[in-house]
């Protein structure tokens, strides 16, 4: 499979400089807010006298091990799985919670800010160090604390990984339930600075549903609990406003998730459409009919045409779609929701049906879909992933508005996504080689979003805004909705030392950002 | 407050209009919270107009209570001061249900039986059953964080809730998530509304999921002892089955049914489509016939009476309701704990939701609460939980903090309380740590 970042892609020529992009950007958005001056850039950069002083320091707090700042030893943490790169002044990752707390206040005392980062699988750049600092890696507070199945809690530090949780208690019959698709990779800490979704959240809920409490560190280095072991905590749901802050409102070490029991009946099907329209007119009338499944799952011609390049699972070539339809329950739910699924498939022309027998057969049919983002590389060079939404009587519509501006922008756009969520994934393919052509991607990204906005929808349902949306986040929010969200981080974090440069509509980050190919492992993502 | 009453009224009539604002003896004494009537109450017409009084109230520096259908305004401490009650029975209408999408858009004010009567005609509702539906509103359901039954089937207000429009003290209107089902745009100030009492801003607006009318519905009810009703429900939570909603009624709950008996109960409400439903009763009455217990199946009319009566549980004048939130394991124990006659030496009827863990005590009126709610924290404490005393006759409330002892997070909430409402006008006092 084609590596998907360029072999060798001539450093200079290949990092794009965001000035056009972001011009563009900006453009589109609302420009009055950066001059209230509450989110005014301004690099902090480690000074160079006390830079030394700095990594003593922290190699004091954490070992010498564990402190990076030699650039062969950064480099690895200049990016996320976006687009978006800079470069890390110096890495620290402590082992347990007071270390970050240490951490944490040293960087106060040095004055610069502070980038948590897990797995760095996000895909909006939360993880890039865009005015300086420290990283802190999450990575070494891996373990699993507690499992209380009587009831049905797990307590977990951040950096365990999304699917550690659910092997963890599947012989008891328990899973965790939002499923990114890069769950064999992302950090819950992660999954609660993004407040992650994946294929399973439309009957279960993101990952908001399912964290009970959370223990963080704040900017002053205080270790405090949101929320509980329990629901309803009295007062204010911190736990519920920290959940999706991308790491600016304190950064977590401990995560208190929700366990819920295995259904007794998994059925799935897949439905192959010979039109789009046909394939989103059954999503809405699948939910409409008052099914919830647990995933409703779509994907286009571009990607069934990836797929079958790359990891062949037999989907035919020539549809224009196949919607992969799963419902959990008990049996007599399943049975009696997968007939009317299936009905509803049929009447909306689908041309086959296929219901998974077994558990073999259910794993076929998901394989497709699951290998979908790693088999784009057998069909492009690069591919820039979009993350709208719609309210779902609305994906008719927004299918064929995406086709549009496809042909506009002289782009191909691979369909893979969340359809019963309204959750678009529009992966626009291009070569970075051919100059100009990011920008006319960015450009195309941009004008999804919008039209997603324009149907009554949002510009980000799971990866987050990091870097890669503040410029369209005027498109969803006002100066004074963005207002009082400011409040909020200014309760946490008044000096806005924690992950900086993220979220609000200020300038993309400091000179030093660049724009590079995803280095997505592949098969893993959305 | 800074300035005259009647320059507060005449402030408000001239921007809002006349016949905005009362002031009849009547009217102010509905309007009481904990036996404090407010001076002046204000009916703005919209949102826009709601903003305006709020930015008179706050360069009058006037102590504002907001006000749906008063269903809910129990909760919390006695307020420290109540000039102005602002209504927002006039913010009634549904402004968009888009039943294809599964999503509606309902103004603050709207009574939430009338908005279920609006969905029905789509065949669908809100999974949010609060009490007295009749009168209770959007609003207050939200602001007041009340779930109701079948939390464990659609999770709560938290949960249910993906959109809000807000009034800020100052009088700003804000907005918070949105229309879509999921979004992770900018961070969730929903959340921070939800159950905050009304003290960071006034919700005018609100967009929820909606969940389709289940086909078919009823109820597996079993009576026995406490220790028996546990015993068994121990078993169904263990197995595959996902029933809606299980409560267990200890016998003065139970009595208060109306279903008059002197045995505990356990009432397992099942929906969705016909074949699953029946499923659930078969094997839900088979489990409990094995652990001795008779169970008997309600549908129509008897199913929805018991959960209407479960659902308005402790809603009388003057009652004692306290409401302990802990561990499902720890359900057993809290219920057994309360049957003890030794424990808190008053009778107390106990309901609680045993696949969420919320369990409500009531006493009468003479059971002095310091006698009661001390113990009852602790005890929800020891098993990790929290308690808090949701209602109370309003002579025996100022003592204590009805939300029991402030989290070591009080200093962010703290904060949050003076960057959202600086001058501490929102419904002053009575919200955790009289925020």
């Amino acid at each position: 499979m084609a590596p998907v970042r360029q072999p060798d892609a001539g450093a200079s020529s290949a990092f794009v400089q965001l000035t056009e992009t972001r011009r563009f950007a900006y453009a589109q958005g609302r420009f009055k807010f950066f001059a209230s001056g509450l989110f005014s850039f301004s690099a902090r950069f480690v000074k160079p006298m006390s830079r030394q002083d700095l990594i003593d320091e922290l190699k004091e707090i954490v070992g010498d091990r564990y402190v990076l700042s030699a650039k062969e030893d950064v480099i690895v943490y200049e990016q996320d799985a976006s687009i978006l790169q800079a470069m890390p002044e110096i890495v620290a990752l402590p082992a347990d919670v007071q270390q970050v707390s240490a951490v944490v206040k040293a960087a106060r005392r040095s004055g610069v800010p502070i980038v948590p980062r897990g797995s760095g699988t996000g895909l909006a750049g939360g993880a890039v160090p865009a005015e300086g600092g420290i990283v802190l890696s999450l990575a070494r507070l891996d373990r699993i604390l507690k499992i209380d199945l009587a009831n049905r809690v797990a307590v977990v530090e951040p950096g365990v990984i999304n699917l550690d949780i659910t092997k963890a208690v599947a012989a008891q019959g328990f899973f965790y339930a939002p499923d990114p698709s890069s769950q064999a990779a992302c950090s819950i800490g992660g999954n609660v600075a993004n407040n992650s979704g994946g294929p399973h959240t439309l009957a279960y809920g993101v990952t908001t549903n399912h964290v009970l409490g959370v223990e963080v560190v704040l900017s002053d280095g205080e270790i405090v609990w949101l929320g509980a072991m329990v629901p309803d905590a009295p007062g204010y749901d911190l736990c519920g406003a920290f959940v999706g802050s991308e790491g600016t409102l304190g950064i977590v070490t401990k995560v208190a998730v929700r366990l819920m029991a295995q259904r007794e009946a998994v059925s799935t099907l897949l439905a192959v459409f010979d039109d789009m329209d046909g394939a989103t007119r059954t999503v809405v009338d699948i939910t409409a009919a008052g099914i919830i499944p647990a995933a409703l799952e779509l994907m286009d011609q571009l990607s069934i045409e990836a797929v079958e390049r790359g990891a062949p699972v037999g989907y035919p070539r020539d549809a224009a779609a196949v919607l992969l339809v799963e419902i959990e329950g008990v049996t007599e739910h399943t049975q009696r929701a997968m007939n009317l699924a299936s009905a509803l498939c049929a009447r909306n022309g689908a041309r086959e049906v296929k219901k998974a027998k077994d558990d073999h057969e259910r794993e076929l049919l998901w394989k497709g879909r699951k290998g979908a983002f790693g088999a784009l590389g057998t069909i492009t060079p690069n591919y820039y992933v979009q993350d709208g939404v719609v309210p779902r009587s609305q994906l008719p519509r927004i299918m064929r508005t995406v086709a549009d501006i496809g042909k506009r922008y002289g782009l191909r756009i691979a369909n893979v996504f969340h359809a019963g969520d309204g959750n678009l994934h529009p992966n626009i393919l291009f070569d970075l080689r051919h100059p100009g052509e990011l920008e006319r991607v960015i450009e195309a990204g941009a004008a999804i979003l919008r039209a997603c906005v324009d149907a009554g929808g949002s510009i980000t349902g799971e990866h987050g805004i990091g870097l890669e949306k503040k410029a369209y986040i005027g498109l969803l929010f006002n100066d004074q909705d963005l207002e009082a969200m400011a409040r909020l981080r200014q309760s946490f974090d008044p000096e806005r030392r924690l992950n900086p440069a993220k979220i609000f509509p200020s300038p993309a980050g400091c000179g030093e950002l660049r724009v590079g190919p995803a280095r997505m492992p592949a098969g893993l993502w959305i | 407050m800074h300035g005259s009453l009647d320059n507060l009224c005449a402030r408000l009539e001239q921007v809002l209009g006349a016949g905005s604002v009362r002031r009849d003896p009547l009217s102010l004494k509905e309007h009481s919270v904990d036996g404090q009537a407010p001076s002046l109450i204000c009916v703005p017409a919209d949102a826009e107009q709601l903003g305006a009084a709020l930015r008179i109230a706050s360069e009058m520096e006037v102590a504002v209570i907001p006000w749906g259908g008063g269903t809910s305004m129990r909760l919390g401490n006695p307020p420290r001061a109540f000039d102005l009650a602002l209504a927002l029975e006039r913010l009634n209408r549904v402004v968009e249900h888009d039943d294809v999408s599964l999503t509606a858009t309902v103004q603050a004010g709207t009574k939430i039986a009338a908005l279920q009567e609006t969905l029905g005609r789509a065949r669908q509702f809100l999974a949010l059953d609060p009490p007295h539906p009749a009168h209770a509103t959007v609003g207050g359901l939200v602001a007041a964080n009340q779930s109701g039954p079948r939390r464990m089937a659609y999770g709560g207000v938290r949960d249910q809730v993906i959109g809000m429009k807000m009034i800020l003290a100052d009088g700003t209107p804000i907005k918070a998530g949105g229309k879509v089902v999921k979004n992770v745009a900018g961070y969730d100030l929903c959340k921070l509304f939800v159950g905050a009492l009304g003290t960071l801003g006034i919700i005018t607006e609100v967009t929820f999921k909606m969940a389709p009318i289940p086909e078919s519905a009823a109820t597996v009810l079993a009576q026995g002892s406490v220790g028996e009703c546990l015993g068994f429900v121990s078993e169904l939570l263990r197995s595959r089955l996902l029933p809606a909603e299980v409560a267990i009624l200890n016998a003065d709950a139970f009595e208060a049914t109306g279903m008059a008996t002197d045995t505990a109960a356990v009432a397992i409400w099942t929906e969705g489509f016909t074949e699953g439903v029946e499923r659930h009763l078969r094997d839900i009455g088979r489990m409990a016939q094995g652990v001795g217990m008779a169970p008997e199946i309600l549908r129509d009319r008897p199913h929805q009476h018991l959960w209407e009566k479960i659902r308005d549980f402790g809603a009388g004048e003057n009652l004692f309701v306290y409401r302990l939130t802990v561990p499902l394991a720890a359900v057993a124990r809290v219920l057994m704990t309360a049957e003890r006659k030794d424990f808190l030496a008053a009778p107390l009827a106990a309901l609680a939701f045993a696949g969420t863990g919320t369990i409500r005590l009531v006493t009468k009126p003479d059971a002095a609460p310091a006698a009661i709610f001390p113990k009852l924290l602790s005890l929800a404490n020891e098993h990790g939980g929290h308690a808090v005393m949701e209602a109370g006759p309003p002579a025996l409330k100022g003592a204590f903090d009805v939300w029991g002892p402030s989290p070591s997070t009080l200093s962010i909430m703290r904060e949050l309380k003076r960057r959202f409402d600086p001058r501490g006008m929102l419904n002053p006092g009575r919200f955790l740590g009289n925020l």
